[in-house]
């Protein structure tokens, strides 16, 4: 993507192979590049996100949801609420849309091997993690214990039931979810309470383990404390920002938090790099 | 290397750069204001007013197409842009303030990804400046560690002599080029003196002194005093030589249309507005204080430059009177 | 020839909110005065929200004292207080804009402490905010001015402006010009004049009739009018503006004076004001209402130009 003399802001081509819904309103699209050699060359690390368009309405900003460890199609996940993202949502299997990137910083993934890894997220704030789950996944033997703990509002808002359901028959992952009180169905075989009280409960060893959270603002703000609590450092506790962006790659100017770019610097952050910013995201 | 020009040769060379068909731009008398617009006549420069917008927009235009998209079916063609279009363009009497500014734009549009919008214009350009005689009240170059004959930006500065003609000094390898190009044009310099250099008013600011306040004060009231009066418009950014955030939409239908890139301002409402309806920069005080932090702090942290060049633009602009100038002196003081 | 305009009032007015402005501070009568202050610059003023009495000596008024302060009363300024009542400083050209306000329900008169200039002028633009006050330099709507007493005020300072020498008729001048071209000039004339708009959006911000928090133009779901500052895009930008203030707009003339590129913004809106008040015989700013020409339907209207 450094090509001196390539436009930065073409996207590459991509058509839609497959859609998931994965809730009433969170919907995953399987893309593969049209482009032979884009196809081959496409490298990406867990944490980066991509522009994807949707010609006549414009760029949204996503993760890149899928794993790198699995090649000849990438994944995004999102929730139709504004004009994007309702063209993205009336796209059908064929149909074609622009992907630029991967941009963005990624989870040091080399620097959790031989640790414990503790996923923490709610809602629609996994897809961001679940690209990490899978690498790490794929990649199991070099990862001590991984514990994953998600919660949504209701059984409905859980994403990636089916891979949920495939978590929880690994024998070598142990997840936990949750629903908010109120949110379970009769069927409901997980625990019930917010997520950072699940996690208090659950009260998993700090030592020698890092902690990825990512979630709705609120939840951040009660989850942090919990790990603090149970004696996570912050600079164990790793987490990836959103920020309104348009170019994605540094240029426009909009999505810094006081002087971080969250397009440049991030959207990969540790709770200690968090902290140390504004109030601004 | 220096060399001097009549102010007639000066008109006679840019007739002849003109006839050889290159573009020639420079400040220009247009309607009631003085704009950096497309010559077609030496006579159409104007050499007395500061002009109403930067040349920030000679690399940096006010609106152009990133691409073209075009759907057949389920297929979308795409149309890309080709640098190779833009032309070939000589900027001519060029404030220092305005020049300055385009190495501090360099950096951004740089930061790993090339920008060729910006940059294979930049490489075509050559970029004159002139120094000035006069200012008013609103320009702090000076303030800002720049003056009226800085050379920061320019491949050639003009020197204004007394008597009439110009002192001109090549600041780079385009300007020695330019000046081999068309060396019947210059003369040797002789004794001429230059005419007394404009004298902004305003004294220099410790630059790092505000820095230092502005690292510390991210939350402090004196935002809410200086900048509840702003109305959120995107004046000040817009006539700005050194202001470069933009917006990025498509224009058409789903079957066929371009995707733009435009200016746009962070004292906007909707600027940093999330779809969900979460704004981070929600009320005017903490937008104004963005601009401010980028342009004292933020762009010095990434950087190591200043945001601004003191060209006092944003000072007469602003409808409700905000002078940044005055805004820097009231945090300089704490 | 350029004559002088006297202004001499102006520091009685100045002491005189002063004062005043102490006083409904002091006893709390008002929780905030919103007024015009110095600026860095000389002679130039910017507005100023004081909430302490002590404060009261910021306060001043001069020919430089342009802007209309209007604009912070209304929603769209969600950062200033608006706690309580609050005292601004109107000149009668202000007063016009409050009075459409009160109609449209955005203001409660019980609210507002307002605090009247008897104006003899003021600059028509700040570019040299030092500049004397001249038959010349005066703004372009003082020459027609017919509200240099504002009326319906809580405090007038006791002071009679010196009568204004003659004025030269900008506006009407601008007017018959306008009307004097074809239709097809006009368009022209116009055009030209919207391709230079760069979308800063200065004239929507400082008008206190565009309140709404959300601008037809800034919504996306649909997109009515482009958003890039291309002249199609910028002449339905003005156009929509021109209609959606037609029948509300004061003419203060702010728009104008703070449109970087110069586009005679004031002209549109008051020559959409003469349409107005020839079909409908309606006028914006002289009384409260809650209805204008544009948002009433009545059996009487004129239905010829339905064939």
């Amino acid at each position: 993507m450094c090509d001196s003399n390539k436009n930065i802001y073409l996207p590459y081509l991509a058509t839609v192979e497959e859609v998931i819904d994965e809730t009433p309103d969170v919907r995953t699209l399987r893309l593969v590049f049209q482009d032979e050699q884009v196809r081959e060359s496409f490298n990406f690390r867990a944490g980066q996100f991509a522009e994807y368009s949707a010609f006549g309405a414009g760029e949204s900003t996503f993760c890149i949801a899928s794993s790198p460890t699995r090649k000849g199609y990438i994944e995004c996940c999102f929730r139709a609420v504004g004009r994007v993202t309702e063209s993205l949502r009336r796209l059908e299997v064929g149909d074609t849309m622009g992907v630029r990137g991967p941009y963005g910083n990624s989870f040091p993934i080399e620097q959790f091997y031989g640790k414990n890894l503790l996923f923490v997220t709610g809602g629609i704030a996994l897809p961001p993690l679940r690209t990490l789950i899978w690498n790490c996944l794929d990649l199991r033997d070099k990862f001590g214990d991984i514990t994953i703990v998600y919660g949504a509002r209701t059984e409905a808002d859980l994403v990636y039931k089916r891979e949920l359901k495939e978590w929880e028959e690994r024998s070598d992952v142990k997840l936990v979810k949750t629903v908010d009180p109120g949110g379970n169905g009769p069927e409901w075989d997980g625990k019930v309470g917010f997520v950072p009280t699940v996690l208090d409960e659950l009260a998993p060893a700090a030592d020698n383990c890092i902690a990825l959270v990512c979630g709705p603002p609120i939840m951040i703000k009660f989850t942090l404390p919990v790990l603090e609590k149970l004696g996570f450092g912050d600079e164990a506790i790793y987490t990836t920002l959103e920020n309104r962006m348009k170019c994605g790659l540094g240029k426009c100017g909009r999505c810094n938090v006081g002087n971080v770019y969250v397009c440049k610097d991030g959207p990969v952050f540790t709770a200690k790099q968090v902290k140390a910013m504004p109030l601004e995201y | 290397m220096q060399k001097q020009i009549t102010e007639a040769n000066l008109r006679l060379l840019i007739d002849s750069l003109l006839l050889k068909g290159q573009r020639v731009v420079g400040p220009r008398q247009s309607g009631t204001m003085v704009l950096y617009e497309p010559l077609a006549s030496a006579s159409d420069l104007v050499t007395d007013e500061l002009p109403r917008r930067s040349i920030k927009e000679a690399f940096f235009p006010v609106c152009e197409d990133l691409l073209e998209y075009r759907k057949e079916g389920q297929q979308i063609e795409l149309k890309d842009i080709d640098p190779a279009r833009f032309p070939e363009t000589v900027l001519f009497g060029v404030r220092p303030c305005d020049a300055a500014a385009v190495p501090v734009l360099d950096a951004v549009f740089s930061w790993d990804y090339k920008d060729q919008f910006f940059l294979a214009r930049r490489a075509k350009t050559t970029i004159i400046g002139l120094a000035c005689t006069t200012a008013d009240d609103a320009c702090f170059c000076t303030a800002v560690g720049l003056s009226p004959n800085d050379p920061k930006g320019s491949d050639l500065l003009l020197t204004p002599l007394v008597g009439g003609g110009f002192l001109v000094e090549s600041q780079s390898e385009k300007g020695l080029s330019f000046l081999e190009a068309w060396k019947d044009r210059f003369s040797e310099p002789d004794d001429t003196k230059p005419l007394p250099l404009a004298q902004p008013a305003a004294t220099p600011f410790d630059l790092k002194k505000i820095k230092a306040w502005l690292d510390d004060h991210f939350e402090d009231p004196a935002w809410d005093s200086i900048a509840t009066r702003c109305v959120g418009c995107g004046a000040c950014a817009f006539v700005c030589p050194a202001c470069h955030c933009f917006d990025i939409v498509d224009e058409g239908s789903e079957k066929a249309g371009k995707r733009r890139k435009f200016w746009d301002a962070c004292g906007f409402s909707k600027f940093t507005n999330h779809a969900s309806g979460h704004n981070p920069r929600d009320l005017q005080p903490k937008r104004y204080r963005n601009r401010i932090m980028h342009k004292f702090k933020y762009y010095d942290d990434k950087f190591g430059q200043t945001l601004c060049t003191g060209c006092g633009r944003c000072i007469r602009v602003c409808p409700v009177g905000i002078d940044i100038a005055g805004v820097l002196e009231e945090i300089e003081k704490k | 020839m350029i004559q002088t305009i006297d202004i001499s009032s102006y520091s009685v007015i100045t002491d005189a909110i002063r004062s005043e402005a102490r006083r409904i501070l002091s006893d709390s009568t008002v929780s905030a005065v919103i007024g015009y202050t110095a600026g860095r610059r000389k002679g130039s003023t910017q507005p100023i929200v004081i909430t302490t009495a002590d404060e009261a000596d910021k306060l001043l008024f001069s020919a430089a004292c342009l802007n209309d302060l209007v604009v912070y009363l209304t929603k769209a300024k969600k950062d200033v207080p608006k706690s309580g009542r609050i005292g601004i400083v109107v000149k009668g050209c202000d007063l016009k804009a409050v009075i459409g306000l009160l109609g449209e329900s955005q203001l409660k008169r019980e609210n507002l402490y307002l605090i009247g200039i008897p104006c003899s002028g003021v600059l028509g633009s700040l570019l040299k905010p030092s500049a004397e006050l001249t038959t010349k330099t005066i703004a372009s709507k003082c020459c027609e001015c017919t509200d240099r007493l504002p009326v319906g005020c809580d405090f007038v300072p006791a002071v009679t402006p010196a009568p204004l020498p003659d004025l030269e008729k900008r506006y009407a001048n601008e007017i018959s010009q306008l009307e004097a071209m074809t239709p097809s000039e006009r368009w022209e004339f116009w055009k030209e004049q919207f391709s230079k708009c760069i979308k800063c959006y200065a004239c929507r911000q400082v008008c206190p009739f565009c309140f709404c928090e959300q601008c037809l133009c800034d919504r996306n779901r649909p997109q009515m009018v482009e958003q890039t500052p291309r002249p199609s895009g910028n002449t339905a930008w003005h156009l929509v503006r021109a209609m959606h203030l037609a029948g509300r707009c004061a003419g203060c003339g702010e728009c104008e004076r703070v449109c970087p590129m110069d586009i005679p913004l004031n002209l549109l809106n008051r020559k959409m004001a003469k349409e107005l008040k020839e079909l409908f015989n309606s006028e914006a700013g002289f009384e409260v209402r809650d209805t204008g020409p544009l948002t009433s339907y009545r059996e009487d209207d004129d239905q010829s130009f339905i064939r």
